[in-house]
């Protein structure tokens, strides 16, 4: 019966060749979106790799005041913040925030087996030896920046696992290993875990923390993240202004709590996957209605030849049946075609995504268009069961 | 391989040979009535009709449009079902059945040829014969190739196979259409008026196919149409008029 159904669908090629390239273009929007999707919701089920709940970020700008007197104001407001009860942890930071929507990226050389490879880009965040405590982060091996650090000759740097599998290999031993580029050398003297800091929607990617020395007066006016109790609000973030201004008072302060800067981070990066998924559901919905309608219009044109199936001994279920095989044949011929077109995507990796996320969005492109294909032919196809094959060849 | 084309039209006796005498009955049909009920209207189709058909017999049905010749084909053929009254094929009342003992029997002993040949026109020749044995179990691809290439082959079309429907004359979609009822070498072949889309030298050569088909395998006919020469040619002839069975 399927060769039948085969061959009865093929022969029908032209007639059925626009819902064959309806059901072949949904396929490539449903695995693109599809793919969209999952490689976000993937994202966001993997750990942040630090935590955000009680973490405050204050940008301080200098304004006016001369830069030589910027550090001894910085060291001050720095004094003063850790000294505000509330206030659990300072560290200073570069502008890459975690939710910032901002990055800074280099690029890493590296030798192995004699050949010089590039990685890049890699995350770059200078950070004081206070950020481990107040992020939360977590250490995979060797140690975070302490006063060692201080008197280091070559800068130290604490590399996360995604970049120390691209430079020495998957789990390969990368503390006391120096990385650097043409320009630049550092010290490898910890490997942390993940850290995305562009958020839940971003994937894990190689990066490193740069020891901001606590002498270091290039980065006077910068970022702070501070860890506060928990249930801490707007009579501290009050508190926080008021001591930076008598500190310094030309400079601007700007007190922002990470979970806002995540709100908002979350909400732009979901706009583009919500978007495609509603033209998807529209363009379901079009689909759904296209098979059914060509369902119904084929039954009714149809009825004789359903009647000479009856008469030739088929049950009312295999009538039923065969309008559902055909409608799979169809939906078959217009995944085979679209799967063509989807398996470019792993093949030539587009866009770096992992191929299993290309090979899932097609599974699930394909199981969604059955489903949508079956559920679109059940109505006809127990109309065409119902038809009375006496009265379907009289009317012929 | 037979061809009953070909023996038909280089046969030099008559066409409807005598039969030795009645065979047993394949369908009986005690008191049977069809009624067409719509809210305004009741239209009796066929008015206690009691028939026998035997075993080998070519029966034509005769009478004018609308007196319940189709009706009564397709109650014979298990298309649709009496108001009242009782049909047996092969000794058992087949009232009770359900729809798929109904299409079994409907696939193993019956074979039906429409007036319009209904073929599948987007299906071949080939496939097209192949239907029956299409929706009978224990049947495989080949053995459906080897009965339908028998078929058409008995019918004078073997080497048609791969055309379509729309490739052929009437008289060789009719044809089509017999090969098909014979393929799945049904006891009883039921003919809607086999000729009456043909010419009169195309009707003449399904005549002869199915009167050929009728002597040398011995299948039991029935055949409604118009044709009062065609009629005669058979062994018994039927007549209805306004439901009921006249002659």
């Amino acid at each position: 019966m399927i060769r039948h159904l085969i061959t009865l669908m093929w022969n029908r090629r032209r007639a059925n060749g626009l819902l064959l390239a309806e059901i072949f273009l949904a396929f490539v929007v449903l695995f693109i979106v599809g793919s969209v999707g999952l490689y976000n919701y993937r994202n966001y089920r993997a750990p942040l790799g630090f935590g955000y709940e009680n973490v405050w970020q204050i940008n301080l700008d200098a304004g006016t005041q001369p830069r030589p007197e910027q550090y001894a104001t910085l060291q001050t407001i720095l004094r003063q913040l850790r000294a505000t009860p509330g206030v659990v942890g300072v560290a200073r930071t570069s502008s890459n925030t975690p939710f910032s929507f901002s990055t800074n990226n280099i690029y890493l050389e590296t030798e192995q087996n004699g050949v010089k490879r590039t990685v890049e880009p890699v995350n770059i965040y200078y950070a004081s030896p206070e950020l481990s405590g107040v992020m939360g982060l977590e250490l995979r091996a060797g140690r975070w920046f302490d006063r060692r650090d201080e008197a280091a000759t070559r800068p130290s740097v604490v590399i996360n696992e995604q970049l120390r599998d691209e430079l020495f290999g998957p789990g390969g031993l990368a503390v006391g290993k120096r990385i650097g580029n043409k320009d630049r050398e550092w010290q490898v003297v910890g490997v942390s875990g993940s850290y995305r800091a562009g958020g839940e929607l971003s994937e894990p990617q190689p990066g490193m923390f740069v020891h901001v020395s606590s002498e270091d007066t290039s980065r006077a006016a910068s970022r702070l993240l501070l860890a506060v109790k928990p249930g801490s609000g707007a009579e501290l973030e009050k508190k926080l202004s008021a001591d930076i201004r008598s500190a310094g008072p030309t400079w601007i302060s700007n007190i922002t709590t990470l979970p806002d800067q995540r709100q908002t981070q979350l909400k732009a990066g979901l706009v583009l996957p919500v978007l495609l998924g509603v033209v998807c559901l529209f363009l379901l919905i079009n689909v759904g209605l296209g098979l059914f309608g060509v369902l119904w219009l084929n039954i009714s044109r149809r009825r004789g030849e359903i009647g000479v199936r009856r008469a030739m001994g088929a049950t009312a279920g295999g009538i039923s049946g065969q309008v559902l095989g055909e409608i799979l044949v169809i939906t078959t011929f217009g995944l085979a075609l679209g799967l063509l077109v989807a398996v470019q995507f792993p093949l030539l990796g587009v866009q770096n995504v992992r191929p299993d996320i290309y090979f899932t969005a097609m599974l699930l492109a394909a199981g969604t268009l059955y489903l949508l294909a079956t559920v679109c032919a059940l109505y006809p196809s127990r109309l065409a069961a119902g038809i009375q094959p006496a009265v379907a060849l009289r009317e012929e | 391989m037979t061809n009953l084309f070909a023996s038909a039209t280089d046969s030099p006796q008559p066409a409807a040979a005598p039969v030795a005498g009645p065979g047993r009955a394949v369908l009986q049909l005690t008191g049977i009535e069809k009624v067409y009920q719509t809210r305004t209207i009741e239209t009796v189709a066929l008015n206690h009709v009691n028939l026998t058909i035997h075993q080998g017999e070519f029966v034509s049905v005769m009478g004018p449009s609308g007196c319940g010749k189709s009706t009564l084909l397709s109650i014979m053929g298990l298309l649709d079902e009496p108001t009242s009254g009782t049909l047996e094929l092969d000794g058992r009342p087949v009232q009770s059945y359900s729809d798929k003992e109904l299409a079994r029997l409907r696939n193993h002993k019956i074979g039906f040829v429409f007036q319009s040949y209904h073929l599948i026109n987007d299906l071949s020749v080939l496939d097209n014969v192949e239907l029956p044995l299409l929706y009978r179990a224990g049947v495989g691809g080949k053995e459906r190739r080897q009965r339908a290439y028998a078929a058409l082959e008995k019918v004078g079309l073997g080497a048609r196979t791969g055309h379509f429907p729309s490739q052929l004359s009437g008289g060789q979609r009719q044809r089509v259409a017999i090969a098909r009822a014979l393929a799945g070498e049904p006891e009883i072949i039921l003919a809607d008026e086999p000729t009456g889309n043909l010419d009169s030298v195309m009707g003449e050569e399904i005549m002869d196919l199915l009167l050929t088909l009728n002597r040398e395998q011995g299948t039991t006919i029935v055949m409604v149409t118009h044709d009062e020469q065609q009629a005669l040619k058979t062994q018994r002839l039927i007549r209805f008029f306004d439901g009921s069975q006249v002659s």
